[in-house]
């Protein structure tokens, strides 16, 4: 207690510092002036009583100081009075003060935004509790339905009850579908379907995670008994904003959904964004009710359709080891067990090699991690180098202001102050000025992140971060701040304060000192170039990664092509059935009508939208070739649509109808690596084991074209015509001319017109789809574009604000060999002569350190090795080129010096 | 006339007491008071009575508050607490017992 009184009345003293000595002057004076009178009183004369009454009374100055001192806040009143100094040093220099804050708010700016996304995409923890208890079954790279005997990422739901009640290792364990279903549904009152991303969860999902809802309650085991038996749903606290505007009566509220009936029965807690990172669900409903979500998978009681990630928390006692030797043993036995267990020798030797993992989920499941953590890395690499670049220009910047002020602290040292105290000063000096550089940098970090955010979006809405500014974010930039004020403060702190005093007091141009003053500032400038170097060569290489990717031959007319998507699954039409297959047929037909529109047609697929593949055996042809194949459903105009050329046969036409034989067009590829020598055109081919070796007839084979990527080698493709293969196509493609607004509303019109209520969305053009496909590369590419462009320009002010202070300092040298006959040409020269070096040697630094870097980001590359001399080229011509524009200036002034002039300014 | 430098330490202890006796003081009176009641033996360096105050502000054994001296003049009077009291009587115990110490270490001739 008597602490806490003793700390508010040293705090009631530092707020009231000046009326405390004002006080403290007037009853001092007082006391002496009593004394005097008092001796006055005795007999003596005026002065002698006065000087008595200061005998008696001691050095009041001293005393005052003391008393002061007794508060406790010397630091601090030496903080204020240094950072209140350090501010009128920088307004004194506003041009430095200038560039530094810049380039200090530009470096820290760019670190903390960087930073921010790699926290929300690879550091942060799930918010959910402990996160660090729960792992994952096998790594998540596989998502959709499996039907492969023991998928080691995938799991059924027959799987998932054996597993929860057989095991030992977990706590608890829920299952999620590997994939969200993007549909369409009905809100309670509304005519229009909305989208919807809905997440098919166990009942245990939200127990497990201990989740609770923030209003009504979230999904229980209960929910998730009996197939079909619970029509409930949780809806996420952005949908219920977003959707519903905060409507307090949102419970009991009823959604449909294909043709159930859905009770929302709580929405989750604002912070819970679910278990996968970026993709945040709009509505959470148990899996018991997963048939009856469009596109209606039926999963529920099959032993084997492999669809869902599981994940558990760990009981506390339990490592990962044991749980996952538990995990497999049970793996095993359970998969053996199931009545209908397909087993084939082929299928026992799979299980045997079969060994599931367990992957810590702290940070929960995301895709963006596996795209972006590559990239992230190296941009912080990349804002990492310009902080540097930006931290050296300063300490030249304070280097020459110190040199400057040598005198001043030679004065200083002189009258007795320690050579820590000045340190300390200069120090703080220096952490002003990154602390104000830092909160600079913070403001424009906010505004970063966001359009970095929007950078690395690929679809059309921003992807869900939360990348706003927090306590982890901050942190991380004031410890960079520090780091960065000491970086740059201590070097020109410690050699400001070292001197020789008389040599300083002199002339205040000790030369000796000056010279290793200027060896210092030009091996930072050297580090800047080599830097710099280092950036502008990475920055080559991913521009021309870029480049090469756009250059990329897709196969297919990436020109003039519309992209949107229709939902029929939403509204009642059914798989199979022939009412979607005229649906789809009409649209084809309305829209090839429109004015304007030169192909239209459905597909599964078009480009970068994963894949559906199976194993393909050719009848007829060794079994060991059999391989993976890629699949599309299309319509009859797919191939004119997307330009994709006929390299023999024939494409789909009216006649291949259910009735007809199956038939199928396959990729060049395909054809001439999967069939025997010849033509494959009229032979055979199944999907699936060799008992279906004769299903499809090869009419026709295609072009090549790029499926998944733009980066991947050629696919085995296939595509059915959707006239025998009655499927859900999502995707609708126009080939169209002219302008595609009027296009567009065009087509949406036929579209309305086949079905007002078919839900349209995701509307685009086949070129942005290919561009999206690149997103981390185009960030990459900009991004270190910009930075090594930001890190030239630091440089480049670096050498010349050294120059500049050169030449200041040689004026009078430079006058000396003027007067000694010494030509402009030559004196310019001279001080060329001196940049080149700097550049040169910079470069001799920078080019190996560049080398060595690059096999680094090698997996980021397309078409360039990492040595790729063209770009290393390209960075030591900028470099020079910049190095000599930089030192044109002070050249220019040393050879413009004035003999006369320059020897009187001694 | 002999003057003695006070004690170490008992600068809080004079102040303390001297305060404590007549209630309310000024610095000048403090120090006036000390030397009187010592018969001027005790010789104090006036100025340094500030720092001590400033101390025992902090501590809470006294405050202060400006008023007015009988010659109409402006100053600040201290004025003990219940801490600054209790902080008294340990400090006279503490001297006692002290100067007792001392006192028959002395007398063992």
């Amino acid at each position: 207690m008597s602490f806490f009184g003793e700390l508010a009345r040293r705090l009631s003293m530092l707020f009231r510092r000046s009326q405390f000595d004002a006080d403290l002057e007037e009853e001092m004076r007082l006391h002496l002036e009593l004394r005097e009178q008092q001796q006055l009183q005795t007999g003596m004369t005026q002065t002698d009583a006065r000087s008595a009454a200061r005998r008696r009374f001691g050095n009041p100055t001293v005393l005052k100081e003391k008393s002061h001192r007794t508060w406790g806040w010397q630091w601090f009143e030496d903080l204020l009075q240094d950072v209140n100094y350090g501010m009128r040093a920088m307004l004194r220099s506003p041009g430095i003060t200038i560039v530094a804050l810049l380039s200090l708010a530009l470096g820290i700016g760019a670190n903390t935004a960087i930073f921010s996304l790699m926290d929300a995409v690879m550091l942060r923890s799930l918010p959910v509790k402990e996160p660090g208890q729960l792992v994952l079954f096998g790594n998540g790279t596989d998502s959709g339905i499996s039907d492969s005997f023991s998928n080691e990422d995938l799991f059924s739901y027959p799987f998932y009850r054996e597993m929860q009640q057989k095991n030992q290792a977990f706590s608890d364990l829920a299952a999620v579908f590997s994939m969200n279903h993007r549909i369409h549904g009905f809100v309670e009152g509304r005519s229009e379907a909305e989208p919807m991303n809905i997440q098919l969860v166990s009942g245990t999902y939200f127990p497990m995670l201990g989740v609770h809802a923030m209003i009504g309650r979230t999904l229980t085991d209960e929910d998730d008994q009996r197939k079909d038996g619970s029509p409930v749903a949780v809806v996420s606290y952005s949908w219920w904003n977003r959707s519903m505007a905060h409507d307090a009566s949102v419970l009991n509220k009823k959604l449909k959904i294909g043709s159930t009936v859905f009770t929302i029965i709580g929405v989750a807690p604002p912070e819970f964004f679910g278990t996968k990172v970026g993709d945040l669900p709009d509505i959470w409903i148990p899996l018991s009710m997963q048939k009856e979500v469009p596109p209606n998978f039926d999963g529920y009681s099959d032993n084997f359709s492999e669809s869902l990630y599981l994940m558990g928390r760990l009981k506390p006692d339990t490592t990962l080891t044991q749980a996952a030797t538990n995990v497999n043993l049970l793996f095993r036995q359970i998969l053996l067990g199931f009545p209908d267990a397909p087993l084939s020798q082929e299928n026992l030797e799979k299980l045997k090699k079969t060994r599931v993992i367990l992957s810590p989920m702290t940070t929960g499941l995301s895709s963006l991690r596996s795209k972006f953590s590559e990239p992230l890395k190296i941009l912080m690499a990349v804002v990492g180098l310009v902080l540097l670049i930006a931290c050296a220009n300063i300490a030249n910047l304070l280097l020459a202001r110190s040199t400057a002020r040598t005198r001043e602290f030679a004065v200083r040292q002189a009258l007795g102050a320690k050579r820590s105290r000045l340190i300390r000063q200069l120090l703080t000096e220096s952490m002003t000025l990154a602390l104000a550089g830092g909160a600079l940098g913070v403001g424009f970090a906010a505004g970063a992140s966001r359009l970095l955010l929007r950078m690395v979006s690929s679809g059309q809405a921003t992807v869900p971060l939360d990348v706003s500014l927090n306590i982890r974010l901050l942190l991380f930039t004031l410890a960079i701040t520090c780091l960065t004020a000491v970086l740059f403060g201590m070097i020109p702190a410690f050699r400001a304060t070292k001197l020789e005093l008389t040599e300083s007091l002199k002339d205040g141009r000790g030369q000796t000192s000056a010279g290793t003053k200027n060896q210092l500032a030009k091996a930072l400038v050297i580090a800047q170039i080599a830097f710099s170097l280092v950036l502008l060569v990475a920055s080559g290489l991913f521009l021309r990664s870029l480049i090469n990717l756009t250059n990329v031959d897709t196969g297919f007319n990436r020109e003039n092509v519309l992209r949107l998507q229709t939902d029929a699954s939403s509204i009642g039409y059914t798989y199979g059935d022939s009412r979607l297959l005229s649906l789809y047929q009409q649209i084809e037909e309305r829209v090839s009508a429109v004015p304007g529109v030169r192909a239209a047609s459905s597909s599964l697929f078009t480009y970068n939208e994963g894949s559906w593949n199976t194993r393909v055996s050719v009848h007829g042809y060794d079994a060991d070739k059999n391989r993976n194949v890629k699949h599309n459903i299309v319509g009859n105009g797919y191939f004119a649509t997307m330009g994709i050329p006929l390299l023999a046969g024939r494409t789909f036409r009216s006649q291949d109808s259910t009735n007809s034989p199956k038939v199928a067009v396959i990729s060049e590829i395909m054809a001439r690596t999967m069939f025997p020598a010849g033509s494959p055109i009229g032979h055979r081919y199944g999907v699936g084991g060799s008992e279906h070796a004769n299903d499809f007839e090869v009419i026709g084979i295609v072009k090549d074209v790029k499926f998944g990527s733009l980066q991947e080698d050629q696919q085995t493709l296939d595509y059915y015509p959707v006239t025998q293969h009655i499927r859900y196509l999502n995707d609708f493609e126009v080939r169209y001319t002219g302008s595609l607004d009027a296009v567009l509303s065009a087509v949406r019109r036929a579209i309305h017109d086949v079905d007002p209520n078919l839900p349209i969305s995701n509307v685009t053009t086949l070129d942005e789809q290919i561009g999206r496909s690149i997103t981390n590369q185009r960030l990459v590419a900009q991004l270190s574009t910009f930075f090594g462009l930001l890190a030239v320009f630091l440089s480049c002010i670096g050498i010349f604000g050294l120059m500049s202070y050169v030449v200041t300092r040689r004026t009078n040298e430079i006058g000396i060999r003027m007067a000694l006959g010494a030509e402009r040409s030559h004196v310019h020269w001279l001080v060329m002569r001196e940049i080149l070096l700097l550049a040169a040697l910079g470069i001799a630094v920078g080019v190996p350190a560049a080398l060595a870097g690059n096999r680094l980001i090698s997996s980021m590359l397309f078409g360039v090795r990492p040595a790729d001399p063209p770009s290393l080229l390209a960075a030591v011509v900028i470099l020079l080129i910049v190095a000599v524009m930089a030192g044109h200036l002070p050249a220019r002034r040393a050879s413009l010096v004035d003999p006369i002039v320059a020897l009187r300014c001694e | 006339m002999n003057r003695d430098e006070i004690p170490p330490g008992t600068l809080y202890l004079l102040i303390l007491k001297t305060i404590a006796r007549s209630g309310k003081m000024h610095g000048y009176e403090i120090a006036d008071s000390i030397q009187r009641t010592s018969d001027d033996v005790l010789q104090v360096e006036e100025g340094s009575l500030y720092p001590a105050l400033q101390r025992m502000l902090i501590k809470g054994w006294v405050t202060a508050e400006w008023g007015t001296t009988a010659g109409n003049r402006r100053a600040r009077y201290y004025q003990l607490t219940t801490v600054g009291r209790k902080q008294l009587a340990a400090e006279i115990s503490q001297f006692k017992r002290v100067i007792g110490a001392i006192t028959r270490v002395i007398q063992t001739a």
